[in-house]
């Protein structure tokens, strides 16, 4: 017997909406099918109503794990477009501020991870010790989610010696315990049971499907941004590109494992060779006309911004691309012949960021099936022929 | 690979104080610059309006309440607000008009309850003391 | 008065009202360890230390909308959650912690009891299943599925080491088997492995990880409760707390000597004994992840029956030897 089963738009195991309506005969998935608009913002369309600085702030609310890194992908842009050098020092704490953010979105997708596998005190443990790079992270720049660190030219906020020591002892502190529980999670027998061999996904899918982050690491295919086309301080640092062949759920949480420890050995690196000198350069209103691809290695991949200024103080188009979007046609691959069970792992395993992913709207009509995307001016059309045929509502009062 | 990996981790913290904080009843210290509401020093500001013009959120209001008098409104939407502190950053003078305080626990159940509001004079700085004109206003000042 | 004696017997103690508050009492108690396992802190408001949250909690059920889809078996989903309360609660008079007399045989303790507590405690299973069934949710349906699927697992199990003990005491009676085992309490320790394989089948009868999986809610939302709201989605909550008392109470019959000493002495022998086992059952929600279905089926059949025979092998030899 074969028969659908809605997960989403609204669904425990789902943390935003989208809707996969899987195809199952018993317990085995045998045909998947991806729906996304539910989450919808318009923030390209809003973006080119602001002015550069303001727009910092309304690229940082795309995502709220990868705050940090929708911002800097998008001042890098700005940056290149305006032909400023940011100081040295300025970048050391933006790029800290963004390993750190790799750090606390690792720690809090493994903790899903365990929270999805069932296993609570996992999930329990992992978010307790991510509570100390949260910490860090308001300490630094003010604020636990919305960092607001990045500006033109640089950072808004310099380092003082206090915070550099708080932020060692902190690493020190996060890689004892994430490498006693990671060695106790990978031999809990009831948790390894269930990610090994699950979601697989072979190399050669990877590349057809064009995966990217851990989910395409964890099939042995390195690709980083941070190693292959290095920005800003990463050529200067020493870390490795964490890879994984078992192509699993085990592999990807390997994968973001062995990123923790790369990362918080970044962050130790970065501390100690923390250059001395300004935090910012100042940075021009308006911008000459120009178009730029801004590429950032993001917690879940690669992130690219498109940039195109008309020479006036605000953008005239801004096309984000977030790396879940890029992992939706490998999510598809993995799930079938999957099992029901497997859903919420999978799905989990390339940490979705659903609002990330949400830049167009298409129609879809409900009986054909036929999809069609509308253009602004025909949804107005179609708006106004509506409104004129509606009986004017008389007593309706604005809710606010 | 061992049956109950878990089994002494769990048992030690059986015996451990919860890692959690009772919140509504305990609170815990937020850091020295957290970013909190943004308020005005009245005594300070020149007008320039560069607060308004980079607030992200639209959340800062300057109306002009007496031309003659060079009396102003400033009008903070702290419901729509969502705490960057541009407004600190783009303020010009020295030292700044735009502040932020520590407090977080704004929430209310009324939107308009939630609006703070000015009304002043309009500062005059002495030349020396005054920053630059805020049209040269970076943003990073 | 054997009218008012029976009543009280049924309605107060140990009947419903009893249940009700030790129940509700052994939640607190799973809850708090769960919690403080996890270093968190768990119910604290609710009353003194957060005892009276799962009282809370049902109350707050009670009062909720309640919503029976159109597309169901409208009687059969009213009427199962009620039947599943009576049949656990009625498991709960057979436990001889109350009203049992060694010498004398009653309508609350005779010979064959454990096999009617068994039962008793098997329907539940099946009530829920035909919950699942009646809901007519996708959801529901995929949770009723899998929820007959694990009993195939883990019943003969259950029932192969609640029995050895029986078989090694000579007796079918609940009362007669704590007898024994307290007049030779050494014989305990060969059913050691018998209680072990027993507290992980309970667990995947009442359900929780690493056998939540008929309710997993990461999956299937409420599993086999996802249409179930208010009264009786409180009354399914209290079902199950009642059958974790009368397990618990079970298993401690069984293999941890009963509990002699009258009334009194008795009832504490009772309250530290299900204590004890509910404190296993939380250790083993805490430290586990839940398993998919197949897994449960392969765990059950691969490593808990073969056990269980072990431990029957075990009981029959031994009173080879003791006789």
């Amino acid at each position: 017997m074969s028969f659908q089963v809605p997960i989403g738009p609204q669904h425990p195991a789902l943390k935003e909406p989208i809707s996969l309506r899987m195809t199952v005969e018993g317990e085995v998935i045998t045909d998947v099918d991806i729906r996304l608009g539910y989450n919808h913002r318009g923030l390209e369309k809003l973006a080119e109503e602001k002015n550069w600085i303001q727009n910092i702030y309304l690229v940082e609310r795309i995502c709220g794990i990868c705050s940090h890194s929708h911002a800097t992908c998008y001042v890098q842009g700005v940056e290149k477009l305006m032909e400023l050098a940011p100081p040295r020092r300025g970048l050391y704490i933006r790029y800290l501020v963004s390993e750190l953010e790799r750090i606390h979105s690792h720690l809090l997708w493994l903790g899903v991870a365990g929270h999805e596998a069932g296993f609570d005190s996992f999930f329990m443990y992992t978010w307790r010790d991510r509570e100390i790079v949260m910490d860090l992270l308001e300490m630094i720049s003010g604020n636990r989610v919305h960092y607001a660190i990045n500006t033109l030219g640089g950072v808004r906020r310099d380092l003082d010696e206090g915070q550099k020591a708080k932020i060692l002892e902190g690493m020190v502190t996060l890689r004892k315990r994430s490498e006693y529980y990671f060695h106790i999670g990978a031999n809990e027998p009831s948790f390894v049971g269930r990610i090994a061999g699950v979601g697989l996904l072979p190399k050669d899918k990877v590349v057809a499907l064009c995966a990217v982050g851990p989910t395409a690491r964890a099939s042995g295919w390195a690709r980083d941004v941070r190693k292959e086309d290095p920005y800003a301080v990463y050529g200067e640092l020493d870390f490795e590109v964490a890879t994984a062949d078992t192509c699993d759920v085990l592999g990807r949480v390997v994968v973001r494992v062995k990123e923790l420890l790369e990362s918080y050995k970044l962050c130790e690196q970065m501390v100690r060779n923390l250059p001395a000198g300004d935090i910012a350069v100042k940075a021009p209103r308006k911008v000459k006309p120009g178009e730029v691809v801004s590429r950032y290695e993001a917690p879940r991949g690669e992130n690219i911004h498109y940039i195109k200024a008309n020479g006036t103080d605000k953008p005239e188009r801004l096309k984000v691309r977030a790396p879940t979007l890029a992992n939706y046609p490998a999510t598809v691959e993995m799930l079938r012949k999957g099992f029901i069970a497997d859903i919420p792992l999978i799905f989990a395993a390339i940490d979705p960021c659903i609002c990330c992913a949400e830049r167009a709207v298409t129609l879809v009509k409900a009986g054909s099936g036929e999809e069609s995307v509308v253009r602004m001016s025909d949804l107005r059309r179609q708006a106004i022929a509506r409104h004129q045929n509606a009986p004017v509502k008389r007593n309706a009062v604005w809710p606010l | 690979m061992k049956i109950a990996a878990f089994l002494p981790e769990l048992l030690r913290h059986l015996f451990k104080k919860p890692a959690t904080v009772d919140y509504p009843f305990k609170k815990l210290e937020v850091p020295k610059d957290f970013r909190g509401t943004p308020y005005l020093n009245t005594e300070m500001c020149i007008v320039c309006r560069a607060c308004e013009r980079d607030c992200p959120a639209e959340a800062i209001e300057i109306a002009s309440v007496n031309e003659a008098e060079k009396r102003f409104r400033m009008v903070i939407h702290n419901d729509r607000c969502v705490h960057c502190a541009q407004c600190v950053d783009s303020c010009p003078t020295t030292p700044k008009a735009m502040h932020m305080d520590r407090l977080f626990e704004i929430a209310d159940d009324d939107r308009h309850k939630m609006k703070k509001d000015w009304i002043y004079v309009r500062a005059v700085l002495k030349p020396k003391a005054a920053a630059p004109a805020p049209q040269a206003a970076g943003p990073t000042a | 008065m054997a009218v008012v004696r029976t009543l009280l017997y049924l309605v107060v103690y140990p009947g419903l009202l009893f249940l009700f508050v030790y129940s509700t009492f052994c939640e607190w108690f799973d809850r708090k360890v769960y919690a403080r396992l996890q270093n968190r802190m768990g119910p604290t408001h609710t009353g003194r230390f957060g005892l009276l949250q799962p009282i809370a909690d049902f109350f707050k059920l009670m009062a909720k909308e309640d919503i029976v889809p159109e597309a169901s078996d409208k009687r059969l989903f009213t009427v199962l959650p009620i039947i599943g309360l009576a049949v656990v609660s009625t498991a709960g008079l057979l436990l001889p912690v109350w009203n049992f007399d060694l010498a004398n045989p009653g309508l609350t303790s005779f010979s064959g009891d454990i096999i009617v507590v068994l039962y008793l405690l098997s329907l539940p299973t099946l009530i829920l299943f035909l919950a699942a069934w009646s809901s007519t949710n996708p959801f529901s349906t995929i949770g009723g599925a899998r929820v007959l699927t694990m009993l195939f697992g883990y019943e003969v199990p259950l029932f192969l080491t609640i029995l050895s003990p029986a078989i090694l005491a000579d007796s079918w009676r609940l009362a007669e088997i704590a007898a024994f085992y307290q007049a030779k309490p050494l014989l305990l320790l060969t059913n050691l492995l018998g209680f072990l394989v027993a507290v992980i089948a309970v667990q995947a009868k009442l359900e929780r990880t690493p056998f939540d999986i008929p309710h997993a809610e990461t999956e299937i939302v409420g599993g086999t409760f996802t249409e179930y709201s208010g009264k009786k989605l409180a009354l399914f909550r209290l079902t199950f707390d009642i059958e974790l008392v009368i397990s618990s109470g079970l298993l401690a019959t069984v293999f941890l000597g009963g509990f002699p000493g009258g009334a009194v002495v008795g009832f504490i022998h009772f309250v530290v004994k299900t204590l004890f086992v509910i404190f296993l059952l939380s250790l083993l929600r805490a430290l586990t992840s839940r398993i998919r279905i197949d897994q449960v089926v392969s765990f059950a059949w691969k490593y808990l029956a073969p056990l269980a025979v072990l431990q029957l092998l075990v009981a029959i030899l031994l009173k080879g030897l003791l006789s």
